[in-house]
């Protein structure tokens, strides 16, 4: 064109900017991804697999608990090697579940080709070299490679004459019978019949409640209502900032993904460590017998790892339309924040944090139950006192406010939707 | 020799995710005042094209001078002033669902204000009495206050229109305006367009699926196949060669009435 000043920059190739590099690791990574995990969930399924045939094995027939059979590096090779030879040579059952398939790339999927397949994963793509090419040597050189399944005309094969099918349902039928076989004896399901007797005496104390206690027992439960709700409080204090770290698509980049993957990998461990659990943590660190507060921070600590989530998630699934639009009226960064993303997430957190308060109201209770403070624990008081009266109607009140609560957030959170 | 006003110049863009080429090495330019209607086969390149050039999508390649400047090169902060100068509306029409339609129409002036007074939304009383004054101007004032998914597909358009006009754009991308619209509000929503072009003098750039929405419309055409341009000219010089051209050999042409 003409008139214009011709600003001339010297083509580089991509990679030598920071932004082409990272793309450039990252498709690499993207694909050695996509095989992995194929390659581990069969490997996996496999080892799950030996390690359930000897378990059963050695529990009924050998008579001991024992499981492998083989030396370790017997199992470990076989596992490996199995899993890459049905990857190979047919349908592996962790192709199916991810919804891929070995389509012929660059040439015939012969058996030769197969074979060569085989060979070359166990070369190169087992060492990780080969990922560092793009496609991968194995695929490079094999003329194989995975690729989402296409929907093809002819009739799907019946699960029963696919190995993915038959190795799932083996892998079903002996989890059944070695769970069967090492949880249940005869001897404890005869009692399961025969000694409901037992508990005569505790149904006897439910329906006479001891109405001394009752003040008490209000007293307790207010705190307990009180630990939910500053836990649920502070939570949300915390995990609405955290969750705009957390969502995906908001997270982009070098900088913005790795924060994305360790605030998401914190909150799942975080979140797959039991309220209780997190109790006893807390009432060793702040060194309390009967503490309300180790138990807040508990529920505190649980409620972030799953707010941070809920809310993360929800963030991920707005629709992008308005960003753009409020974008292109030349807004700035936060403003697109507040017009176009506040706007479409409101209703959805305020409906979560009510669910969440109704589920910590519940987990106050257990966590008192361990010396965190409330009714739980004057309930584990009782019965370990043995007296049962008083637990009874504990355990009444209980399921009250249990009831009240959750049938309160349910209607607020159906005014909300 | 006085310049175009828009001059596109060897627009390149490759989607990282799959190496779609969207666009290969696109040139045209554009002159004030014109009403230049992109068409195409879908998934030709037309909504890569329109948001290249205000920059909500980052072209790899190429040079974009919008009235003297290269907005491909603009730092974020210097794009966003000339953003505000560029209105958009689009096939989905893009409302914040949850508010007010006028409280949509003012998001318009967002470009314009200090970003505490946006964050507080301290929405001028002027900028209130023009965002009113342009729902009058689509026929909308009477749902000023009513909520966006209350709206009609039509008037959510028309609200996009009002919201661009908050802008005083000098011009305007509309990328499918009328797709999700039936035959009769199509022409109503073309309307307005033409009338902002005729009135207000403001450029538009409009991609179309309807040949007949274009011809009618348009003062110009484009057609883009593969991101690549294949027809530039007056709408009548397309004749049914052309058509085949751009379209494939199979395809019929259908009227929008
Ligand atoms: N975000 C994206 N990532 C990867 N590829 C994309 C992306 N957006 C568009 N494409 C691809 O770029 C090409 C051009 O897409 P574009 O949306 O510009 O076409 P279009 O002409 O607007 O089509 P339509 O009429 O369907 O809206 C298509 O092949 C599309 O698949
Ligand atoms: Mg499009």
């Amino acid at each position: 064109m003409t008139g214009y000043p011709e600003g001339y920059t010297s083509p580089r190739p991509a990679w030598t900017t920071g932004r082409g590099l990272y793309n450039a690791l990252a498709r690499r990574a993207d694909v050695a991804a996509k095989y992995f995990a194929v390659f581990l969930l069969d490997a996996g399924g496999l080892a799950a697999l030996w390690l359930l045939v000897t378990y059963a094995y050695a529990w009924y027939v050998l008579d001991i608990t024992a499981y492998i059979l083989v030396p370790w590096w017997v199992f470990a090779l076989g596992v490996v090697e199995g899993a890459i030879l049905w990857e190979s040579l047919g349908r592996s059952w962790g192709q199916k579940a991810l919804g891929r398939e070995l389509t012929p790339v660059s040439a015939e999927a012969t058996p030769i080709r197969r074979l060569l397949y085989f060979v070359l994963w166990n070369l190169f793509s087992l060492t990780g070299i080969g990922f560092v090419f793009v496609p991968p040597l194995h695929e490079r050189w094999s003329g194989l490679g995975l690729r989402r399944e296409r929907p093809s005309s002819q009739a799907p094969v019946p699960w029963y004459r696919t190995s993915a099918g038959l190795f799932v349902a083996v892998l079903l039928v002996v989890t059944l019978v070695s769970a069967l076989g090492v949880t249940l004896t005869w001897e404890s399901l005869r009692r399961l019949f025969t000694q409901a007797g037992q508990t005569v005496e505790f149904w006897r104390a439910l329906v006479r409640p001891d109405t001394t206690i009752l003040l008490d027992a209000m007293r307790d439960m207010i705190v307990t209502v009180f630990m939910a709700v500053l836990a649920t409080l502070f939570a949300v204090a915390v995990s609405v900032p955290l969750s705009f770290l957390a969502a995906r698509n908001l997270m982009r980049g070098p900088v913005g993904r790795p924060i994305y993957t360790i605030i998401r990998g914190a909150m799942s461990v975080a979140r797959s460590i039991e309220p209780i659990v997190w109790a006893i943590i807390f009432l060793v660190w702040v060194t309390a017998l009967r503490s309300p507060f180790a138990g807040i921070l508990a529920l505190w600590v649980h409620s972030i790892a799953d707010l941070v989530k809920l809310y993360a998630e929800r963030l991920e699934a707005i629709d992008q339309g308005p960003i753009e639009a409020i974008t292109a009226t030349g807004a700035g960064r936060l403003s697109v924040l507040r017009y176009a993303i506040v706007p479409q997430i409101v209703n959805p957190y305020i409906s979560f944090t009510l669910y969440r308060w109704d589920i910590n109201i519940r987990m106050a209770t257990v966590v008192g139950l361990v010396g965190g403070g409330g009714i739980g624990q004057r309930l584990i008081n009782y019965i370990w006192g043995v007296q049962y009266r008083q637990a009874g109607t504990v355990m009444i009140l209980i399921v009250i406010l249990v009831w009240a609560i959750d049938y309160l957030s349910a209607r607020l959170r159906a005014k909300l939707a | 020799m006085p310049t175009p006003y828009l001059v596109i110049d060897g627009l390149t863009k490759v989607y990282e995710r799959g190496q779609v080429h969207a666009l290969r090495g696109l040139s045209f330019s554009v002159e004030k005042g014109e009403f230049l209607v992109v068409i195409g086969l879908s998934g030709s390149g037309k909504s890569t094209l329109l948001r290249c050039i205000n920059r909500l999508i980052e072209p790899t390649e190429g040079k974009i001078w919008l009235d003297g400047t290269d907005v491909a090169r603009l730092s974020a902060k210097r794009m966003r002033r000339v953003r505000r100068r560029i209105g958009m509306i689009f096939q989905q029409f893009n409302l914040v669902d949850r508010a007010t339609t006028v409280r949509n129409v003012l998001t318009g002036r967002l470009g314009y204000m200090p970003g505490w007074r946006s964050l507080l939304g301290l929405f001028s009383s002027q900028d209130k009495q023009t965002a009113l004054a342009n729902l009058e101007r689509v026929g909308l004032r009477d749902k000023a206050y009513a909520r966006v998914d209350e709206l009609s597909g039509g008037q959510r358009q028309r609200v996009g229109i009002a919201r661009a006009l908050m802008q005083k754009p000098e011009i305007l991308l509309a990328d499918e305006p009328v797709s999700a619209l039936d035959p009769a509000t199509s022409h109503s929503i073309m309307q307005y367009l033409e009338q902002m072009n005729r009135q207000d003098g403001v450029t538009v750039i409009a991609s179309l699926h309807f040949l007949s929405l274009a011809r009618r419309y348009g003062t110009r055409i484009i057609a883009l196949k593969d991101g690549q341009l294949v027809f530039d000219g007056p709408p009548k010089t397309i004749d049914n060669a052309k058509f085949k051209e751009i379209y494939g050999e199979d395809a019929e042409e259908v009227e929008v009435r």
